[in-house]
């Protein structure tokens, strides 16, 4: 394969094609993975936690969609199906979507990408994964045991009343929090703290700056939905009676607690995948990013605004329509930095040397899924509009496209963007592409249906529906069974890919990212020398100069 | 630390790693650690205000309803024990003040002291909150469906004061309870000599964490106890 | 080495050049603030009381988070973190209280179809109209 003239630059001196003593194999013996303080080793640990738990919530999802393939009951009965599409809920959002793509990738690549040996505190982001396990196990305890019914949003006061025992699921979120508030600290410190000389502020990989505004929200919105899931809890164990109106409470209280953090919550979700597209994009196109700066500000915008908004999950619940309202005109602001993002990252592909790959794929979905997804969520905003569509599945349709279809492409395309740098193996590609166009027309398939039958009226979480909503119920799951064929598919490649896999050295793409400058797999200290940074990253053309095209 | 340390430590760097036990490998220097020890303090502390943010916005909320009714129950509660525990708390901040102060001066006997009398406040506040709190149950100034005290029964939202008392004054006496361990850990270096003038930020970082647990109850005494 | 981000000078080298008695003057002034809203708070200033009482406790608070905590001459990122952190509960405050401000008073918990229960047990069904 031709290599552009400056490669040396990217592969380090003496570095052999696949790094044979590395982070994967330095120490044997499970025991050296349980007590290990190798980010890259918390980083794996996660993903294998993550790709359970996204399994889990996606079988839940699956039995959701068997049953709504017909009107009438069709597998399960109502109070099952209530507890199916609650744990969906909560094991994608609070066991799989907030953890993942910082926990996997933001732990395996923030020091190296800041040229740093190990993140701020490796203890306590030993920590943090410990204390992940046990939330999740005490979820998967709970869902057991008889799960949860009142929807992942577990409103008073149907939370605080039902017989539905509902503690250990709230137990289990709560003590997820701290693993999550953990994660965040620990890469803001990072940041800080632990940059190499040459990299400033303005010479940060994006994916670091949206991954430092996502600990930013961590840090100091999570504590909020810790106090919420408590203050339920001891309502409905002892009777506190905070959001009873019987004993002078006010339910919406709960909900604005519990939107504080759960709107911000989704830019924990989001601001990674975005971020992750960010390095995709520039590394894809081969050309430098468009609008650096004001994609690394637009990250602290949606921080910082999203904080602000949570009322629009409100608008029919009883709050004041002026709130309403300035929650409404509020929540348009953080589609203006979404907006800005979508412009820079097409101005980057517009005249780059494009590689279709599987990566690039998923970064095609996720553009359309992202301005799509987010032109509802403007649309929802839109205060009196949502009357209408509130609580219908035009919202469940707005938010799996953000969830899945943005965040679930960005971390299909970060799995296979960092695949080889994480185990020195390259993917198949021609497979990888099938896969991708399985995720994304099987997603296409699956959601589209259910803006339409939400706007016809079909509400969201009901477990039986008016004949003539059948066909589109029918379609959305037919779609849902695409995707599943779709991420069997890349599981399967991938398992090969570990075993089997070409090898992939370090830096098969030619990425000009920071983290490509060591071994494939990278060695336990990341570096085997000090690097300079004399450039920002991705910088593939210098001032006047054309976009070079290299075969990869 | 694998030997293959070295070979990434390169020029400089390995001279502060050598002489300082205390630094960690993966920082460059000292005054870097204690300043990323110190953020990461912060930034929990951070989390804690927005914790108890949450109460603090539920009293708000339940005195803005029943401002009359707040205000009779205020004045139910102990103004002297109160006073006490404020003084106590505000002291006990004052001591883990010096405390530090005096590890860093070299003086680890006189912090060790200091300490030891921190963590007596400590205790003496807990005492004295169980002790209202008992006439709490005694009297039925409780919460919610608990509630039964005679002297406020009728009143619209008597309970919910309860509530909120409780709920507020709990979670702080559990961040008591753990800042009255993080101290005897704290204690427990001084005693060991295992901090002093030359490193002193886990004292540093348990007293940051003390003093939060004062600040919380300089805002929740006169919320509760006497407007 | 790391200029970019080495804490050239570490703030806390310099925290013993002063002597204990900052610490001694803050205690004594934190001792006269708590007994003046302790005087002041349990008189009837009306609506005063309020305003009046938070100001204190912020006095107060201020001095133990500059200088028992050493905010006052620590990292300038430690500031921003918390006091970015008090915004976030100002902004939950307000946010709440534009609710609940401007909801309409049936909505509220105070509001006419609203009853309060002092003990007995948890409402099983909803409250009755009081109209049928």
């Amino acid at each position: 394969m031709s290599q552009p003239a400056d490669s040396a630059a990217l592969t380090p001196p003496e570095a052999p094609a696949y790094q044979k003593i590395n982070y994967l194999n330095a120490d044997r013996g499970v025991m050296s993975w349980l007590k290990t303080l190798d980010h890259k080793r918390i980083g794996i640990m996660y993903f294998v936690s993550v790709l359970a738990t996204f399994l889990l919530g996606g079988i839940f999802a699956m039995i959701v969609r068997l049953e709504l393939t017909t009107p009438e009951p069709t597998i399960i009965g109502a109070n099952a199906y209530n507890r199916m599409f609650t744990l969906h809920g909560m094991v994608m959002v609070f066991l799989f979507m907030i953890p993942a793509i910082p926990g996997v990738f933001g732990n395996f690549f923030i020091p190296l990408m800041v040229g740093a040996k190990d993140v701020a505190f490796p203890r306590l982001n030993l920590l943090s994964l410990y204390v992940y396990w046990t939330g999740a196990v005490i979820v998967l305890f709970g869902v057991i045991t008889g799960g949860a019914d009142s929807g992942w949003t577990f409103y008073a006061p149907y939370s605080t009343t039902t017989p539905m025992t509902l503690f250990p699921v709230l137990l289990g979120v709560f003590i997820l929090g701290f693993s999550s508030i953990l994660t965040g600290l620990n890469f803001i410190v990072t940041v800080h703290t632990l940059r190499a000389p040459g990299i400033t502020w303005m010479k940060m990989p994006l994916f670091v700056w949206g991954i430092y505004a996502t600990s930013i929200i961590q840090v100091l919105a999570t504590p909020v939905i810790g106090l919420t899931t408590l203050l339920v809890g001891i309502e409905k164990v002892g009777g506190f009676g905070l959001f009873d109106p019987g004993r002078g409470g006010d339910p919406v209280l709960m909900q604005h607690l519990f939107w504080f953090y759960s709107h911000p919550a989704v830019y924990i979700m989001v601001l990674p995948a975005m971020s992750v597209m960010s390095e995709i994009v520039a590394a894809f196109a081969r050309k430098n990013i468009f609008g650096y700066k004001m994609i690394a500000y637009s990250s602290l915008g949606i921080a910082f605004v999203g904080f602000f908004a949570w009322g629009h999950h409100m608008f029919v619940s009883g709050q004041s329509s002026f709130d309403g309202g300035a929650f409404a005109v509020i929540s348009m602001l953080v589609g203006v930095f979404t907006a800005i993002k979508v412009f820079n990252w097409v101005g980057t592909m517009y005249r780059g040397a494009i590689y279709v790959s599987a990566p690039f794929l998923y970064l095609c979905g996720f553009l359309f899924f992202t301005v799509f997804g987010g032109m509802t969520g403007i649309a929802l905003a839109t205060l009196s509009p949502d009357v209408h569509w509130h609580d219908t599945y035009f919202v469940v349709a707005h938010f799996h496209f953000i969830m899945v279809g943005a965040v679930i492409m960005a971390f299909l395309a970060a799995i296979h963007y960092w695949f080889p740098k994480m185990f020195g193996k390259k993917y198949h590609e021609g497979w990888g592409m099938v896969g991708a166009a399985f995720i994304v027309l099987g997603f296409n398939a699956t959601f589209i249906p259910q803006f339409l039958l939400g706007n016809a009226g079909m509400p969201r979480r009901y477990y039986m529906y008016p004949e003539r909503f059948t066909p589109l119920n029918v379609a959305s799951t037919a779609g849902s069974s695409l995707l599943a064929i779709g991420f069997i598919i890349i599981l399967v490649y991938l398992i090969y890919a570990l075993i089997h896999g070409e090898v992939a050295g370090p830096n098969p793409w030619h990425s000009k990212g920071y983290e490509w400058r060591t071994s494939s797999p990278p060695i336990k200290e990341n570096f085997e020398e000090i690097l300079e940074y004399p450039e920002p990253p991705h910088t593939y053309q210098q001032p006047g100069e054309e976009v070079e095209h290299v075969i990869i | 630390m694998s030997s293959s340390d070295a070979a990434v430590h390169g020029h400089g760097g390995h001279d502060e790693h050598a002489s300082n036990p205390h630094l960690a490998h993966h920082f460059d220097s000292i005054a870097t650690q204690n300043h990323a020890s110190r953020l990461g303090m912060w930034l929990f502390l951070g989390t804690e205000v927005l914790l108890f943010a949450g109460l603090f916005l539920g009293y708000a909320v339940y005195r803005h309803f029943y401002h009359e009714t707040f205000r009779f129950a205020s004045h139910t509660l102990s103004l002297t024990l109160g006073t006490v525990n404020t003084i106590v708390l505000i002291s006990s901040s004052f001591t883990v003040a010096m405390a530090y102060h005096m590890v860093k001066k070299g003086n680890n006997k006189a912090a060790a002291g200091l300490l030891v009398f921190t963590i007596l406040c400590a205790l003496a506040f807990l005492g004295i909150k169980a002790f209202e709190w008992n006439h709490k149950f005694v009297e039925g100034a409780l919460p919610g469906k608990w509630f039964t005290f005679e002297e406020m029964k009728g009143m619209p939202g008597a309970n919910m004061f309860f509530t909120v008392y409780f709920l507020t004054t709990g979670l702080h006496a559990f961040h008591v309870i753990v800042g009255m361990i993080v101290l005897l850990w704290g204690l427990k270096k001084v005693v060991k000599n295992e901090v002093g003038a030359d490193y002193a930020i886990p004292i540093e970082l348990g007293g940051l964490y003390w003093h939060l647990v004062d600040l919380v109850w300089i805002f929740l005494f006169p919320l509760l106890y006497l407007i | 080495m790391a200029e970019n981000n080495k804490q050239d000078a570490d703030p806390s080298a310099h925290e013993t050049e002063h002597g204990a008695g900052r610490y001694v003057l803050i205690w004594a002034a934190l001792l006269v603030f708590t007994l003046t809203t302790v005087i002041t708070g349990r008189m009837d200033l009306g609506s005063a009381n309020l305003p009046l009482a938070l100001l204190i406790a912020t006095i107060k608070a201020g001095l133990v988070v500059m200088f028992f905590m050493h905010l006052w001459d620590s990292e300038g990122i430690n500031r921003l973190v918390f006091g970015v952190a008090l915004l976030f509960v100002l902004v939950l405050l307000a946010g709440v209280f534009g609710d609940l401000l401007t909801r309409m008073p049936d909505a509220l918990p105070t509001g006419r179809h609203a009853h309060t229960l002092e003990g007995g047990d948890m409402p099983t069904s909803p409250a009755t109209n009081p109209h049928e």
